[in-house]
C-alpha cells in the first residue's frame, strides 16, 4: 500500500499471502467492476497481459454462472488469494436453488480452458461457489 | 458503471453490416440480442457483425451470436463475424464455434464472402 505508482520497477514487498475480498450486489451490472479488480490484482502478481486477459474472462464466466440462480438482493463475494506465482479466486453467492454449475455449457468450457484448476460446490444456506486457480507462465489449454 | 455497448448498422449490397463496440457480457448481451432480433425480423438475413471495436467478449456473447445465426439461417441467410482481436478469436476457438460461425479478419473479407453465397429465395 505504500508503493507509489512509479515504484513497480523496484517493488519492495511481494503481495504473496495477501487476501483481497470484494463484495458486490449479485447483479450483472457489476461484472465490469469485478473484471477491473481482477486485472489490477493479477498485474500486482506480474501476470502477463495475456494471462490477465484470461483471468478477466475466467472470473467473469464464474460470476455469470452464479448470477442467474442468486437469491434476490444477494451479495456476490469474490475472494482473491494472492500467491507467489499464482492466484486463487473464489466467487460465492447465496442462491434460491443451490444448483451446481452446469458443465455442458460454453461458460464452463471457457472457464476451465482459461483458468487451469476449477472447482465448484454448495455450502450451507444454498451458497454456491466456484473457485479457480491460475498459475503464471503456463500456457492455457486451448489457446496454444 | 463504465461499461457500454454501442451498435450501429447499415445496408451494403452484399450484407447488412452491424458494428458493435464496447464490452459484451451478461449485462450488455441482452440489448445486443434484442437489437439483432429486430434487425432480422425486418427481413435482413445476410449479416456481418463487425466486432473490431469489442473490448470484452465472453460466452454470453457467443450465445447471442449463435442465436442470431440460427435466426438468419431460418431465413436461408448467412452470418459472418469480423474480428482481429486475439481475445475474441480465442473464446471462439476454445468452444469450437470458430468452425460454426465464419470469422473474418476484415470487413471487406466478410463482405466478399457474403457476395459468394447464394441469395435467399433465388
Amino acid at each position: 500500500m505504500s508503493e507509489s505508482a512509479l515504484s513497480t520497477v523496484n517493488r519492495p514487498e511481494s503481495p504473496a499471502g495477501d487476501i483481497v475480498e470484494v463484495t458486490l450486489p449479485a447483479s450483472s451490472a457489476y461484472l465490469s467492476v469485478l473484471r477491473t479488480a481482477t486485472a489490477g490484482l493479477a498485474a500486482r502478481l506480474d501476470f502477463t497481459l495475456d494471462e490477465i486477459e484470461d483471468l478477466r474472462i475466467a472470473v467473469d464466466e464464474a460470476c455469470a454462472m452464479l448470477l442467474p440462480q442468486a437469491a434476490p438482493d444477494a451479495e456476490l463475494v469474490c475472494r482473491f488469494a494472492l500467491e507467489d506465482d499464482a492466484i486463487e479466486v473464489t466467487v460465492r453467492a447465496p442462491t434460491t436453488r443451490g444448483v451446481q454449475p452446469e458443465r455442458e455449457t460454453f461458460s464452463w468450457t471457457v472457464l476451465t480452458a482459461l483458468a487451469g484448476e476449477v472447482d465448484a460446490g454448495i455450502d450451507e444456506g444454498l451458497t454456491v461457489w466456484i473457485s479457480l486457480h491460475k498459475r503464471r507462465g503456463l500456457p492455457t489449454g486451448a489457446a496454444s | 458503471m463504465s461499461e457500454s455497448l454501442t451498435m450501429t448498422w447499415h445496408d451494403e449490397e452484399a450484407a447488412t453490416v452491424v458494428r458493435i463496440a464496447g464490452e459484451i457480457d451478461a449485462h450488455t448481451a441482452p440489448q445486443l440480442r434484442t437489437r439483432l432480433i429486430e434487425i432480422v425480423a425486418e427481413g435482413r438475413a445476410r449479416l456481418v457483425l463487425d466486432l473490431t471495436g469489442v473490448t470484452f467478449f465472453d460466452s454470453t456473447a457467443l450465445g447471442v451470436l449463435v442465436g442470431a445465426q440460427r435466426r438468419v439461417r431460418a431465413l436461408d441467410g448467412h452470418l459472418g463475424v469480423v474480428t482481429d482481436r486475439p481475445l475474441t478469436v480465442k473464446v471462439f476457438r476454445m468452444t469450437g464455434l470458430d468452425k460454426v460461425i465464419a470469422l473474418h479478419r476484415t470487413l471487406q473479407q466478410a463482405l466478399d464472402w457474403q457476395a459468394t453465397l447464394p441469395r435467399a429465395g433465388g
